[in-house]
């Protein structure tokens, strides 16, 4: 048993404790079954994983998971240090996260489907323009000023004009999420496919492959790298651009949602609102790992 | 076989001269060994050969026809980068049999591209990405895949510089028994190297260059006859010869520095 884990342990009996005090009034169920479900997940993780080191790492969460939640708890419900109306006690919060999730669900659902548009559409335009932008020269000088000026461009500065200009709400999101993120994309790509080693493009004319054989079973795969590390960036610009463009013009979705009942000085709606857009993101992030491992596993 | 012929062949990178004036024939199903120290031009000539880059002046033929680009009838092995890290072995010499044999069902390139693996003592690696690989092995399956195509030109840039001595010694011989399985369409090979006992242990004839503009400094037939053996090579008193005027010419330069008054310390600083 390591320190870490002892931490974990420690701060689990101690929030348990404070919880469970005879006069801490009405057991707070949600917040109860959050930390017990923080902890049972540790305790699989430990005893399933070998790795020392995500075994640590797995108790470390845990431990700050714990710690913040203590915090919280101490703070909102037993000595009440903050406000009230800002901050409203983790019990209120989650129980409000479970009455609110069909809602959310329906909402991150329109939301998606502006992500995935505007994202698919960035990968399928910048993916092979940035292939063929990067292997054949002229195209890449001709190109290259006009990248160097747009690419820097702040994609959150065309959404009022975007949203004047497109019939709907919904075609200037997606144009805006498209925007930021070909940029990342396209300059990545170009950059990966200067970077491919000079041998391994030796290597492929000496084959004699025809070019979009070259361009797909070598300059692709050659660049991919690069290509991850762009669309990972991109993913994120385009969430961003989501939520900022959801409060500016949408009536539903995700950032919406937050933005609605702020407006409505509704804090702890809009605290619900924040970690489901977390988990949203968390659950993305995993995903996309998963992708760029599973794209990459020649390179360990 | 193919015979190859160099005339007159200039190439200048910029203002500088890389190669002057070399001009040089290969016999058909020759072994040729390009030797020099580094900086001398022989990549360069190799990559001339292989069509990555064209000549200043002068022609290079294979079997009569002027080269105008990179081919498949030479077979190319790099001294690293020679395999795509992301296909497997396998796949990777199944992408060359596609160029070279194009049409074919993708079982028989999956056949014929085991068969070469084993060839080369791979027979378990079909699946394994060259990154799991040993630096050995994947020059093992480089030169499974130039065999595969089935060229009568093979040339290869110091495929064994980054090997230990030991493995180095065991693709040699690999090379040398895959050269010389078939006599009546043995590859005429070029093989770039720095290392003079390899040049030896491999070659008919070794062509010595100079650095400064590269140029053909002399070209050595080597009079041992094969199969050679390593150990017995060493008391051979052809190879003891042979080796002592490559060393005297390769380091030429060397020498009438120092007779020219340039001091090399004895602890090395100054070189």
């Amino acid at each position: 048993m390591n320190q870490v884990t002892t931490t974990s342990n420690l701060l689990f009996i101690t929030l348990l404790a404070a919880i469970l005090w005879p006069s801490a009034g009405p057991v707070p169920w949600h917040l109860l079954t959050v930390a017990i479900v923080v902890k049972a997940i540790d305790l699989i993780m430990l005893a399933t994983v070998k790795n020392e080191a995500s075994r640590r790492g797995s108790s470390d969460v845990s431990a700050i998971i714990l710690a913040i939640l203590l915090a919280w708890y101490v703070a909102t419900s037993r000595f009440i240090v903050l406000d009230k109306m800002l901050f409203p006690q983790p019990e209120a919060v989650l129980t409000l996260f479970v009455a609110e999730l069909p809602d959310m669900l329906k909402g991150l659902v329109n939301s998606l489907i502006l992500l995935v548009s505007g994202y698919l559409l960035a990968v399928a335009t910048a993916l092979p323009l940035g292939l063929l932008v990067g292997w054949r020269v002229r195209l890449f000088h001709a190109v290259n000023p006009f990248t160097k000026v747009l690419g820097p461009i702040p994609p959150i500065v065309y959404i009022p004009y975007a949203i004047a200009l497109l019939p709907s709400f919904r075609a200037a999101s997606i144009f805006v999420i498209f925007i930021g993120a070909f940029w990342p994309i396209f300059i990545n790509t170009v950059n990966g496919v200067f970077n491919i080693p000079k041998g391994l493009l030796d290597s492929a004319r000496v084959l004699g492959l025809k070019e979009h054989t070259l361009l797909l079973r070598v300059i692709l795969p050659g660049a991919m790298p690069s290509i991850c590390t762009g669309a990972t960036l991109a993913l994120v610009f385009a969430f961003v651009l989501l939520t900022a463009a959801e409060l500016i013009g949408a009536n539903s979705g995700i950032g919406w949602y937050v933005k609605n009942f702020a407006d409505f000085a509704d804090y702890p709606r809009v605290v619900v609102g924040i970690i489901f857009i977390s988990l949203v993101v968390l659950v993305i992030t995993f995903g996309t790992e998963r992708l760029e491992r599973h794209l990459l596993r020649w390179r360990n | 076989m193919y015979e190859v012929t160099l005339s007159n062949v200039n190439y200048s990178y910029g203002d500088q001269r890389v190669l002057q004036d070399i001009t040089f024939t290969a016999e058909p199903g020759d072994f040729v060994c390009l030797l020099g120290p580094s900086g001398c031009g022989k990549s360069t000539l190799l990559r001339l050969l292989a069509g990555l880059s064209f000549p200043s002046s002068g022609g290079i033929t294979l079997d009569g026809k002027q080269i105008s680009g990179p081919g498949l009838d030479r077979g190319v092995v790099f001294q690293d980068y020679s395999l795509f890290p992301w296909m497997t072995a396998g796949q990777n010499i199944v992408l060359a049999l596609e160029q070279a044999f194009p049409g074919k069902k993708k079982d028989e390139y999956r056949e014929t591209a085991a068969g070469y693996l084993e060839m080369v003592g791979l027979a378990d690696a079909y699946d394994k990405l060259p990154g799991l690989l040993s630096g050995g092995m994947r020059q093992r399956a480089a030169i499974a895949r130039a065999f595969a195509i089935n060229a009568p030109v093979l040339l290869m840039d110091e495929p064994f510089g980054a090997l230990d001595a030991i493995t180095r010694a065991r693709l040699q011989d690999l090379l040398l028994q895959l050269w010389q399985q078939r006599q009546d369409e043995r590859k005429t090979v070029f093989f770039v190297t720095h290392d003079v006992e390899e040049a030896i242990l491999l070659a008919n004839r070794i062509v010595v260059l100079g650095v400064n503009p590269g140029t053909i400094k002399g070209v050595f037939e080597v009079d041992l006859p094969r199969p050679r053996i390593r150990q017995e090579l060493y008391h051979n008193q052809t190879f003891q010869t042979l080796r002592d005027r490559l060393v005297t010419v390769l380091y030429e330069n060397i020498l009438s520095e120092l007779d020219a008054g340039q001091i090399v310390a004895s602890q090395g600083d100054g070189i």
